[in-house]
């Protein structure tokens, strides 16, 4: 099975890291050597200058969506810092670019620490707050040459002529451009990089996936930092001047326009944005006396056609393009690719008998569950029998000001089987799984995970302890295939820093175990597709494969049902019957029918009290449920 | 004391300065789901484009007003028109609040650069509406004219506001678009057609309170950021939906600034305050109300 999704998705990719830092390095070089001595040279390298803080803000900003603005305090930092090491220790700027690459993430560590606990627009509110801090700073500090700015003496290479140390300059920007790039391009392409998008897209489905978002995050703010201050140092080394424009709202606002210009998630298109924007601004006398009206109707105009940037339209042109070559060559020969789906097509038809979900293939399922639950006994471990609960809940009440929506209910789960939470709506079922879960904390009452404690732990923690949930709307990574979907609840890379991910990256073991979790449901036709193209009930497949895909010990499932098609009932019936043998599932769901058919116990809530425990047979017959739920 | 005092006054003109951009970022964030950071830029046009055409052009007052206040109303509806429904009817709406942002900030950048062309790089300021020194209020408290007539405006656009969405129709329908895009145009209520009206409104308001106040500190065609940026700040801490919340902190921040200015020091007053301002996001952030910002 190892390699099975490679073979559906893992199409050799043009953009690979390598090639990708192979590509700028090449072309830079070029450009440099070519043009080093004339005045579009110089424009050029100062293009790649800022690409090196546009290639951090690609990962940062557009990849992983943390909206921070504090780039150009940074830049400053690490510019001001590489003038100060140079004029007073006379240290070359080449060896103080690491020193303040340090430093500032150091200071980054202690910043991000406190700013990165804010999400979404808390976190951009307080972060614009620094370049207005800064600049405060800077533009009265005597030392650093105040509101002008501070001229320094050393180029980052040092030779005899202008013209070697022109074409020097230009070649160690190059490099540092490339390692930003190479740097930058592993992180996304690795399993932490699918941890980031993931945290991009939803910070509280990435926590309930096992991703510690608050550690990534802080992480994040410090490598945005290290390669704004690396290209802060470059500045400093071949322009000799730090103006104190440099740090600033101003500053920080065309670092970003760089940034969208040339597509926010690319790393290609960060280069290209801050590339087209400097080349724009450098081209002629009135443009750049105009700059802001050209910035102004440039970003409008490329945000109108794609809000990617100049990467989302070179993306569409590519597709269609390809596109319009299929078309023509399709009549002549047979395209590669269309050779490998039948391959894969015929070796699936046999076993799953593809996505179509029927009732045989539910038996199927049933049978082949044994199977697939064998061959992952590399998952978490199931510790403990049955006769020691799994999950406890003792006592848990949830207050929101004066409503209670849970009073002191107390339930006991073991290690193994299907049980059913039922109640009418407004009952406190999803606040439950909530409480379980680990994504609402309980006013009072403990949840303990085979006998320990867990009521204070983050979901992220819960999910290392093997529970793993689905919810209710459909809480999916929009732009990713399915696939990918899936692999993020296999991914082991969460102790890992994002170091960790321009060494290695496990991705493809990730991909591997979801691969084997759609086939076993019968999805493998769907894995190359992006989520966003698929049917409600195939998001909600997907979902779900993605909460078994791990092997957890606890699976949380809210309204797993909902919007499901007859089939595919029938289907997640099959496999639920099977999971129940080796893992314990708790459903909550308003098809009665179906619970009772699934469960083995059913639970009923109502207005926040368990008022009813029992099984199916004595479920259908209480007068209790009768009342509440079917209303006789 | 009296110093005390009249930086209080001062700050209370300017945080209703403030205010008022808030309310102008809040209200129309509320229909539209777009940030606008070109608010400010619509206050410098005003009192750049009236200088402009009393000094330089000879116009009377009252017409270089009217022509210049006409001329950022047709302004804003035109950029409605073409970018804003391109932007959000036309190609893919649910591109989320990062990418809209940036068409105001972009607008906001045009604007500065038509300003630049048109009105050169200098301080200017429309003439004063209510000439004469400032007025004494008793106890050694002074306000300057121009500060009268900024509380004033404030007051009466303020209330206009409040009391067009508290008792009219359409006032509630503007409401029902911010709490729900969709339902509200499922039950019948144009929401482009209100994105568009409140946004030619409040562009016209920041143009005349830029009339109004520029007297005071006086505007370069840059100067439209730094308010579009204290007002965003100001709409922030009211999640950005409420504009009452909006309006109270924008009205502390003036007096924040102004105070700091007074005791703490000129040169670092600012810096102090924005120090201030992220600590309190980043101390109580549900508190400041971006929670609800933020689920959206």
């Amino acid at each position: 099975m190892a390699g099975l999704s490679r073979l559906i998705t893992g199409r050799a990719r043009p953009g690979g890291p390598l090639g990708t830092t192979g590509l700028v390095v090449l072309v830079g070089l070029v450009v440099v050597l070519a043009f080093g001595q004339q005045y579009v040279g110089s424009v050029l390298v100062l293009a790649f200058t800022y690409a090196i803080v546009t290639t951090g803000m690609a990962v940062q900003i557009g990849f992983s969506q943390q909206i921070a603005f504090s780039q150009s305090v940074f830049m400053g930092l690490g510019a001001y810092g590489a003038a100060l090491l140079n004029t007073h220790l006379n240290l070359p700027t080449l060896a103080a670019a690491p020193i303040v690459m340090l430093g500032s993430g150091l200071l980054a560590l202690v910043l991000g620490s406190v700013v990165t606990r804010a999400s979404g627009l808390a976190l951009a509110v307080a972060t614009i707050m620094l370049p207005l801090i800064a600049t405060g700073y800077v533009s009265s500090a005597g030392y650093l040459g105040g509101s002008v700015g501070m001229p320094l003496a050393g180029n980052l290479w040092q030779a005899s002529s202008p013209d070697l140390i022109a074409a020097g300059n230009g070649v160690i920007t190059v490099i540092a451009l490339g390692l930003a790039v190479f740097v930058a391009s592993r992180i996304l392409n690795s399993d932490v990089g699918l941890e980031l998008y993931a945290l991009g897209v939803d910070e509280r489905t990435a926590a309930a996936m096992g991703i510690s978002t608050p550690r990534r995050k802080l992480e994040l703010f410090v490598l945005g930092s290290m390669f704004a201050s690396l290209g802060g140092a470059v500045y400093a080394g071949t322009q000799l001047f730090v103006p104190a424009t440099l740090v600033g709202s101003a500053a920080e606002l065309s670092l970003l326009i760089m940034l969208f210009v040339g597509g926010r998630r690319s790393i290609i298109g960060a280069v290209v944005g801050a590339l087209a924007v400097e080349y724009v601004s450098g081209a002629s006398e009135w443009v750049s006396v105009n700059i802001l009206l050209v910035e102004g109707a440039l970003i409008t105009v490329v945000l109108l056609v794609d809000p990617e940037g100049l990467a989302g339209i070179a993306g569409t042109l590519r597709a269609r393009l390809r596109a319009w070559l299929r078309a023509r060559v399709s009549g002549l020969v047979e395209v590669p690719g269309a050779a490998v789906g039948a391959t894969v097509g015929a070796t699936v038809a046999a076993s799953a008998g593809a996505a179509v979900g029927t009732a045989g293939a539910a038996g199927t399922g049933h049978l082949r569950v044994t199977d697939w639950e064998r061959a992952g006994t590399a998952g978490p471990a199931v510790p403990g029998d049955i006769g020691v609960p799994l999950l406890e809940c003792s006592g848990v009440t949830k207050d929101y000001g004066g409503l209670h929506v849970l009073d002191a209910v107390t339930l006991t789960l073991p290690a193994r089987g299907r049980y059913g939470l039922c109640g009418p709506n407004g009952a406190g079922k999803s606040t439950l799984l909530g409480v379980i879960g680990g994504t609402v904390a309980p006013s009072a009452g403990r949840v303990l995970l085979g006998g320990a404690d867990v009521t204070g732990l983050p979901p992220q923690q819960r999910f290392y302890l093997g529970m793993s949930r689905t919810f209710q709307a459909v809480h999916l990574i929009t732009g990713r295939t399915v696939l990918d979907n899936v692999a993020v609840s296999c991914l082991r890379s969460h102790g890992s820093s994002i170091a960790a991910g321009i060494a290695r990256s496990r991705l493809d073991e990730a991909r591997d175990k979801a691969a084997e979790a759609l086939d076993y449901l019968g999805m493998r036709a769907l894995m190359g597709r992006d989520v966003s193209s698929l049917t409600l009930e195939s998001q909600r497949m997907v979902e779900f494969a993605r909460a078994i895909a791990p092997r957890p010990r606890l699976l949380l499932l809210d309204e797993p049902a909902a919007g499901l098609s007859e089939p595919q009932r029938d289907r997640l019936s099959g496999v639920l019957h099977a999971l129940g043998e080796v893992t314990c599932v708790l459903l909550v769901e308003h098809d009665l029918g179906l619970v009772a058919q699934i469960t083995e116990r059913i639970f009923v809530l109502d207005y926040g009290r368990l008022v009813f425990e029992g099984s199916p047979a004595e479920f259908n017959d209480s007068a209790v449920v009768n009342s509440l739920l079917i209303g006789q | 004391m009296m110093k005390f005092g009249n930086l209080v006054v001062a700050g209370i003109v300017t945080g209703s300065i403030y205010a008022v951009f808030a309310v102008c970022v809040a209200v129309w964030y509320r229909v539209s789901n777009i940030l606008n950071l070109a608010v400010g830029d619509f206050a410098m046009t005003g009192a750049l484009g009236v200088d402009y055409l009393s000094r330089v052009e000879n116009w009377p007052l009252p017409l270089s007003i009217l022509a210049t206040l006409a001329a950022i109303a047709a302004f804003g509806y035109c950029y409605d028109r073409v970018v804003l429904s391109l932007a959000q009817d036309r190609l893919r709406r649910h591109e989320g609040i990062v990418v809209t942002f940036f068409f105001t900030f972009a607008l906001s950048f045009f604007i500065e650069g038509i300003a630049q062309i048109l009105f050169g790089t200098n301080v200017h300021a429309a003439p004063a509406l209510w000439p004469g020194n400032s007025l004494g209020l008793g106890g050694g408290l002074n306000i300057e004219r121009a500060g009268i007539l900024v509380l004033a405006c404030a007051v009466i656009s303020g209330g206009m506001f409040a009391l067009y969405i508290r008792y009219t129709l359409s006032g509630k329908a503007i409401e029902a678009s911010g709490e729900n895009y969709l339902g509200a145009r499922i039950v019948g209520i144009d929401t482009r057609q209100y994105r568009r009206s409140i946004f030619v409104i409040t562009a016209v308001l920041a143009g005349i309170f830029g009339i109004v106040e520029s007297p005071i500190t006086g505007y370069t065609y840059i100067s439209g950021a730094v308010i579009s940026l204290t007002g965003f700040i100001a709409a922030a801490y009211g999640g950005f939906r409420n504009p009452a919340r909006a309006l109270v902190a924008g009205l502390a921040i003036g007096i924040l600034e102004a105070l700091l200015g007074g005791y703490v020091s000129a040169e670092y007053g600012d810096t102090v305050m924005y120090a201030i301002l992220a600590a309190l996001v980043l101390a109580r952030p549900r508190a400041m109300g971006f929670e609800s910002a933020v689920s959206n």
